[in-house]
């Protein structure tokens, strides 16, 4: 199935949290400002409901996304007030691709985890969870995957601040 | 060898100690096994028989710190690294010497502005003999670190210098 076809069959089977469709389009030649956008499409999912979402995804027969074949984050820009939460699921039985994209506030920056439904988002969550500081509400295992245990800050927020010295190693 | 030369019957040959004890040392520096990043590859490259490091007596690859004399640090070190590296090098038998090989041993190479995990040169952890330049350093020019370390060696002395009378 193309991208169209996923999402209309996921209404179709009342897959929940479902917010919009985002499409690559060209620029508007009217705006100038308007830059278009590239890339793949993707689907935008309510954060409440992600891990119901992913659950139909995996299980339904025409779908059958068996593999979570990326999980990651972005911090989109320094006033934005929302961190990216991304999924790319794979169906080899029927060759399809899906992106999904969550926006979670920073302010409180918590998502259910997919392990109950895809166990391989162990490492993923626990790598965006140490360089993004989102918490993944359910997580068997939520210690750091990459930095050091006693690490301080989120090295991959836009607003983080690189340490001066670690364990008297000097950093300048 | 001054007035010790031809005192003594054929086959006896005199030397100075530190001269016995450097050419010992400089012909056969065993590095350890330390590869921790693209560098390894040349270091690689290095051990094998196009180049082949053992021409210096240094070819033997020890997978322990307790054998080696030479840690050559071909890579990045990150600051989760950097205390094992200390630990492995507190490990060495003396006299050990330690070689940075690249521009990311060196200095911090392309991480120095943005890598936030990326210690800013191996000498901050432990003293450095030798400095190889490069991203990453040809096999030439890992053997010319080593020729270089081997100069410095056979310029060392055992003898240690007299206290200094106050």
């Amino acid at each position: 199935m193309d991208f169209q076809g996923l999402h209309d069959h996921l209404k179709a089977v009342g897959a929940p949290g479902i917010l919009e469709a985002d499409l690559p389009r060209e620029k508007d030649p009217e705006d100038k400002k308007d830059l278009g956008r590239a890339g793949q499409p993707f689907l935008l999912v309510d954060a409440a409901h992600i891990v119901d979402f992913l659950a139909v995804c995996r299980e339904d027969e025409r779908l059958a996304f068996e593999i979570l074949a990326d999980q990651s984050a972005t911090d989109p820009a320094v006033d934005d007030e929302n961190l990216w939460v991304t999924y790319e699921l794979l169906s080899v039985r029927h060759k399809h691709r899906l992106s999904i994209k969550v926006l979670i506030p920073k302010a409180d920056a918590k998502i259910d985890s997919a392990v109950p439904v895809y166990r391989a988002a162990q490492w993923a969550e626990r790598e965006a969870g140490e360089m993004y500081g989102i918490t993944f509400v359910g997580h068997p295992d939520p210690r750091n995957i990459l930095l050091p245990d006693d690490w301080e800050g989120f090295p991959l927020r836009k607003d983080y601040e690189f340490p001066k010295e670690y364990h008297g190693i000097s950093c300048e | 060898m001054g007035i010790l030369e031809k005192q003594f019957e054929e086959n006896v040959l005199t030397t100075k100690v530190d001269w016995l004890i450097n050419w010992a040392r400089l012909s056969s520096i065993w590095p350890m096994t330390f590869g921790l990043a693209c560098c390894a590859i040349e270091m690689m490259a290095v051990g094998a028989s196009h180049h082949d490091i053992d021409r210096f007596g240094a070819g033997a690859f020890r997978a322990t710190p307790r054998q080696a004399d030479l840690m050559i640090v071909a890579g990045t070190v990150n600051f989760k690294m950097a205390e094992r590296i200390k630990r492995l090098y507190d490990q060495m038998p003396s006299p050990k010497y330690v070689m940075a090989m690249g521009a990311c041993a060196t200095g911090g190479g392309p991480y120095y502005k943005f890598g936030y995990t990326v210690v800013k040169g191996v000498d901050r952890v432990v003293p450095v003999d030798v400095y190889v330049a490069g991203c990453p350093p040809r096999p030439e020019a890992l053997l010319e670190g080593l020729m270089l370390l081997q100069e410095k060696i056979r310029n060392s002395s055992v003898v240690r210098k007299p206290a200094r009378m106050a």
